[in-house]
């Protein structure tokens, strides 16, 4: 459902105190409304076809991202955050597929769009930025020659101007002697120095958009923090737009305005990240945040939703979460739950008018 | 710049490892100096074996000439034409190795292109050149071979046929051998693909021929380098083997195959050196390939590390 039916209509809410935050929501909305949006992903879908079924891993997805928006996909493994992000840069390979929906970028159907113009996309309007540092660079190749190569394939450059601008980017990530490690090779340098020299890689371009998934799960705690900082600065200083896909509601809450909950495929609760960190709506999301080491007493078991995803093969009739949902009636485990706005997040339950905590 | 280069060489875990194992460096050794003799062959050969002015048949079938009735003049003796032995085995080397390192460049290019594409785009074509490399690898590389040089000597008479035995016997073995090449690359490109630099690149934007070749190629190189000796090694013996079959080198051109061939009518009436000192030369040739080879594998690959 889209965010700009009337906000009157739609809440349902009965606590006093929220009833502020839903009067000014309209006037958000609108202000969404009037930008043209960096990013646009509308009812997407994305199937793969194994040998006995087709599996869908992304059920109606629709999100926008704003420029210089900070955007940040949370939910646990397999939820569909990576396959999402793989799907906007039409990335997702055999044998999955985009089976419907649309991607509007830069006023283009990114889903539509030759593999050669899509490539001119990649890397130049929209980079990436992985998981593992170890992995993502490719041991027999200098620092620099990775991080040229992105600009060769997208601009007519010399080499020794994008070799200038190589170590520029070095700079602005924070790597001490850029020149020198300019010609080292990945194995010379450490973990957090890697996710830097990927995140520079993704930087040189100047590229609208960067996609970001788990930048920091595979590095230490000190380094995470150090990472995100950079991160939050590079993105509020050039204006790039940015999806942050991680499970780690920490981090979403520090670097991030808006923020969308995956569970099974489905977005089920989308809002300004203050406030679903402060009053979530989908009994999912509450889950989550219960689960937070620090909302349970020292020496206590900590918080755990009960059960497992279900398999994308078996996914439950109705709301995908009835049957780990502590709120469950007859109604979920038969229909779908529409989105239902609640001041400035949407939210597919039945049940979140009960939450009123 | 240079100097540098050699000082990162000295301090590598590869010049480590060869500096202590001493079968590497006799291999090492020996390969140079047959690269070295044979490729400045008319400097160093005391004759021209392809000269037919200075081949006298009075002198054929001469001892070496450590041996009763050998001659000074001749080294390793002559063959049944009056040749010197050593000048033609020096020549032969040189041909024989010609041979090798041209087949196994042409079956790895063939290889690893066709391999690195089967092995990236998958699927329905992936299928397709492995079933021709399956098809192919079920004939045995000289059955192919003497069947193809066989029909074209037929053709188009022996006298073209020796004009461009070289060639010809480059591209069958080349052509024969692509297989081995194909297959390995191929199975290193399926692991290296799933590696998440491959995906990281795509990110870029990069094509896939550049992906294919600047980011996978050098990752699968090490399993390329060793099967790379081994092959250049069973190229000789390829070679020597269709030359001994009559179906190599000429007589007038000979290389170490056929010169093992020329000797072989004589060996029965004493005439042994024709046959055997050649035959020597190819054996501690193909020899100190392989070894060389067992010692790359073992660097390259380093889960075969022994303690």
């Amino acid at each position: 459902m889209p965010g700009g039916v009337p906000c009157e209509v739609r809440c349902r809410h009965r606590d006093p105190q929220r009833d502020r935050s839903c009067a000014t929501a309209p006037v958000r909305i609108q202000r969404r409304h009037s930008i043209v949006s960096l990013l646009e992903v509308k009812n997407l879908e994305v199937r793969f076809a194994m040998r006995r079924q087709e599996l869908i891993a992304l059920r109606d997805v629709s999100f926008k991202v704003e420029k210089g928006e900070r955007l940040g996909i949370v939910g646990e493994s397999g939820a569909g955050k990576s396959v999402a992000a793989f799907s906007i840069l039409n990335l997702i390979s055999k044998p999955g597929y985009i089976s419907s929906g649309e991607i509007f970028f830069g006023g283009k159907d990114l889903t539509k769009l030759t593999a050669r113009e899509m490539s001119q996309i990649r890397g130049n309007q929209i980079s990436m930025v992985f998981q593992d540092p170890m992995m993502t660079l490719n041991p027999v190749l200098t620092i620099g020659t990775q991080m040229t190569e992105a600009l060769h394939a997208h601009q007519d450059i010399s080499r020794e101007e994008a070799k200038q601008r190589a170590i520029e980017t070095l700079a602005r990530v924070h790597i001490p002697s850029p020149a020198t490690r300019f010609d080292q090779y990945p194995h010379e340098l450490s973990g957090g120095m890697r996710q830097r020299v990927v995140i520079a890689i993704a930087l040189i371009t100047k590229p609208p958009l960067i996609i970001a998934d788990e930048p920091t799960t595979a590095l230490d705690v000190t380094i995470q923090a150090e990472i995100m900082e950079l991160m939050m600065e590079l993105c509020e200083s050039s204006g790039v737009g940015l999806i942050l896909i991680t499970h780690d509601l920490g981090v979403i809450s520090q670097m991030t305005e808006r923020a969308i909950v995956m569970y099974a495929g489905r977005i089920v609760e989308e809002g300004d990240t203050r406030d679903i960190i402060n009053h979530a709506y989908h009994p999912y999301t509450h889950g989550l945040m219960d689960a937070l080491p620090q909302k349970t007493k020292p020496g206590r078991r900590l918080n755990q939703i009960k059960g497992v995803m279900p398999a994308l093969s078996s996914i439950p009739d109705g709301c995908a979460f009835n049957p780990r949902c502590p709120l469950v009636i007859d109604l979920c485990r038969t229909t779908l739950p529409q989105f239902t706005v609640f001041g400035s997040t949407r939210v597919a339950c039945h049940r979140a008018a009960a939450r009123t905590d | 710049m240079v100097a540098a280069r050699w000082h990162q060489f000295r301090d590598s875990g590869f010049y480590h490892d060869f500096s202590r194992d001493k079968t590497a460096i006799i291999s090492f050794f020996i390969l140079c100096l047959y690269v070295v003799v044979c490729f400045s062959a008319p400097l160093v050969a005391p004759f021209d074996p392809y000269d037919p002015t200075v081949i006298d048949i009075m002198d054929s079938e001469i001892p070496p000439a450590w041996l009763e009735r050998g001659d000074p003049r001749f080294l390793l003796g002559t063959d049944a034409q009056g040749r010197d032995l050593f000048s033609t085995i020096l020549y032969g080397t040189r041909i024989s190795m010609t041979i090798g390192v041209c087949a196994v460049l042409l079956q790895a290019f063939l290889g690893i292109s066709l391999g690195m594409i089967a092995g990236y785009v998958g699927g329905s074509l992936d299928n397709f050149l492995m079933r021709i490399a399956d098809i192919q690898l079920s004939f045995s590389t000289l059955m192919v071979a003497i069947i193809f040089l066989a029909v074209f000597q037929a053709l188009f008479g022996t006298e073209l046929y020796e004009r461009l035995a070289i060639v010809m016997l480059i591209l069958v073995i080349g052509i024969a051998e692509w297989p081995q090449y194909a297959r390995t690359v191929r199975a290193s490109v399926l692991a290296e693909k799933k590696k998440e630099y491959v995906d990281a690149v795509r990110v870029i934007g990069l094509r896939p021929h550049r992906i294919m070749f600047r980011h996978i190629l050098p990752n699968t190189l090490s399993p390329i380098l060793v099967i790379s000796t081994v092959q250049v090694a069973n190229a000789i013996v390829s070679e020597a083997a269709l030359s001994f079959l009559g179906l190599g080198m000429p007589v007038t051109k000979p290389s170490l195959g056929s010169l093992i061939n020329s000797g072989f009518e004589f060996i029965f009436s004493g005439s042994w050196w024709i046959t055997i000192v050649p035959g020597v030369v190819l054996v501690i040739l193909v020899l100190v390939m392989n070894l060389l080879g067992d010692f790359l594998r073992d660097v390259l690959n380093p889960k075969l590390y022994k303690n």
